[in-house]
């Protein structure tokens, strides 16, 4: 049938085309909201037509609030959005893309993903004395601080064997018990080696099976929630350099979740896509508390990881400045103020040659006032394992005299 | 049916033509081929000979079209007026560019500034005649009224129902708690 022929038949058949057919709402009558129903059982005209937006219309519209909200504190629309329905949702998360390759920060388990590939995220801490406790904020300005975004908050609390910091979404809820719990730093007696717990499988392997869409659909109950795991993501230990104490101490830093090959040119590292929904199903008989090679066994698709090496981060040597007498770094102005504290960490060259990567500094640290640090980090970790690793450095006893 | 007046689509005259448009409850709209063809869709119709006796649009009430076609006839009047500018060599009209670029983005501004009903309508007009820049325009106008608001009130806005299980719903109250901190 031409086309022509087609607009005639639509012509001849004017008289006899329903006003309503094409459309399900009542005729245009001035200011009344549309979603009143024609009879009260049909429910599917109580929501109204925006309910029914055709996707690429709907896409186009949260395609441009999420280019256009790209920073804090704006970028939270693009997470109101993701919050708003199940189909708002599913587009939203198509469209926001990981840290490594945006270089933003937007929904929490962005925390969790390896940082960007070009330049790094620099965000602040502050230190509470009085409470033992350390907010994460994200830098909004060039400033060294600023209002921020707050992103994460870390509790010291003292056992008689070890200390815990425990790490958390909500900085007035700190407690291992939380939902906004997602980690912890364990340090040993004396205070020299460090253990990074992540209370979620460190990546999507065969643990964490369901898919959020998934997982929505099959259940619409509540389930009960399972008590957080200890997955070891990291190794940190402090040792006095050759000099000894009047040297800086010497920071080795084993990322069990990451392989040395992540570094390299077309390297990758393992990303979270969702915190796992606790649901009594997609924990499959895991034990709470694993040694360092049983989690892998678990992980059936990321087998081969076993066998790789893992990325050892270790801080940069500072050089001696024989004017100022005293051990110097480039922080890059990012960092103002002498302290055994401040580090640089780089990808040891122990991985292997070829490393390209070899001389960017992973993870930079160090203090800008009193109470006040700086934190600026890259691909291939994240800003939880950042934050785990700087915490470190609070505590650890090894220091300068 | 209306008298569909002459549609005059001749081979020639670019601004001269005039195309007459029908709206779904029968009502005529005679326009400028060359506004008329802002729209993909209906500058198909023409380009198919499809144009004689006036293009009927059964997706398209009176109201709206009436709107569509206000919004293609000011931008296709400003398109020819800064293309004739850029070929003047008159300093004046060179200097009014920035000023008519300002006029247009007003224009736009008080022109979608509608009831959220009016609004759907043409963003659903927009996109079936595929009219880029109104489609645009109208999407822009849903995002600036989505921001700044929270979930519910987004729900609230747009009469949305949350089909989220009290598992994912509480998981996304804690995440918009995060955002909003």
């Amino acid at each position: 049938m031409s086309f022509r022929s087609l607009i005639q038949e639509m012509r001849d058949e004017f008289g006899s085309i329903s006003r309503h057919s094409l459309r399900s709402r009542s005729h245009r009558s001035g200011n009344a909201p549309r979603e009143a129903a024609v009879g009260s059982s049909e429910e599917a005209l109580q929501q109204s037509c925006w309910a029914r937006l055709p996707p690429e219309l709907l896409r186009e519209v949260l395609v441009k609030i999420e280019a256009s909200e790209s920073w804090w504190p704006a970028r939270r629309d693009v997470v109101a959005c993701a919050g708003v329905c199940r189909t708002w949702r599913g587009i939203m998360k198509e469209i926001v893309r990981v840290p490594e390759s945006s270089g933003k920060l937007t929904f929490p388990i962005s925390l969790k993903q390896p940082g960007p590939r070009d330049g790094t995220l620099k965000c602040f801490i502050k230190r509470d004395r009085t409470t033992q406790t350390y907010y994460l904020y994200l830098g909004l300005t060039e400033a060294l601080v600023d209002d921020g975004k707050f992103l994460l908050a870390a509790r010291k609390c003292r056992k008689p064997t070890c200390t815990d910091y425990l790490i958390s979404l909500d900085r007035d809820d700190i407690s291992k018990g939380s939902s906004t719990y997602i980690g912890k730093l364990r340090s040993n007696f004396l205070g020299t080696k460090f253990t990074v717990y992540d209370a979620h499988p460190p990546y999507d392997g065969a643990v964490v099976s369901k898919s959020w869409s998934a997982r929505a659909i099959c259940s619409n109950q509540v389930s009960p929630r399972i008590p957080a795991g200890n997955y070891p993501v990291s190794h940190i230990s402090y040792e006095l350099n050759v000099l000894g104490s009047r040297g800086p101490r010497r920071m080795n830093c084993v990322m069990d979740s990451i392989p040395a090959s992540a570094v390299e040119e077309g390297g990758k590292a393992p990303t979270q896509t969702e915190f796992p929904l606790s649901s009594l199903d997609s924990f499959p008989s895991i034990p709470f508390f694993r040694s360092k090679s049983a989690w892998i066994d678990s992980s059936t698709s990321q087998s081969s990881t076993e066998k790789e090496e893992r990325l050892v981060l270790k801080n940069k040597s500072p050089r001696w400045h024989e004017q100022l007498q005293c051990w110097c770094l480039n922080f890059r102005g990012r960092v103002t103020v002498a302290s055994v504290k401040n580090f640089q960490l780089v990808a040891s060259d122990d991985n292997g040659p070829g490393n390209q990567e070899q001389d960017k500094v992973i993870l930079q640290f160090g203090k800008i006032g009193k109470d006040l640090f700086t934190m600026d980090y890259r691909y291939p970790i994240s800003t939880f394992q950042s934050f785990a690793i700087c915490l470190s450095s609070f505590d650890t006893k090894i220091a300068c005299e | 049916m209306a008298s569909a007046g002459e549609s005059g689509d001749g081979a020639d005259g670019k601004g001269v033509t005039t195309i007459t448009i029908i709206s779904s409850d029968n009502e005529a709209f005679e326009v400028l081929e060359a506004a008329a063809s802002m729209s993909l869709t209906i500058r198909h119709l023409i380009e198919d000979g499809c144009a004689d006796g006036g293009i009927p649009l059964p997706n398209v009430t009176a109201g709206i079209l009436a709107k569509v076609l206000e919004y293609c006839s000011k931008h296709v009047a400003a398109v020819a007026a800064s293309s004739e500018a850029g070929s003047s060599s008159n300093a004046a009209d060179a200097a009014a560019a920035p000023e008519k670029e300002e006029d247009l983005a007003s224009f736009d501004k008080a022109f979608i500034d509608v009831e959220q009903d009016t609004l759907y309508d043409l963003l659903m007009a927009a996109n079936y005649l595929e009219v880029k820049g109104l489609l645009d325009l109208a999407c822009q106008k849903v995002a600036d009224m989505i921001k700044g608001k929270t979930p519910d009130a987004i729900r609230q806005t747009f009469k949305i129902k949350n089909d989220f299980s009290p598992e994912q719903e509480e998981k996304i109250r804690e995440e918009n708690q995060w955002a909003f901190e």
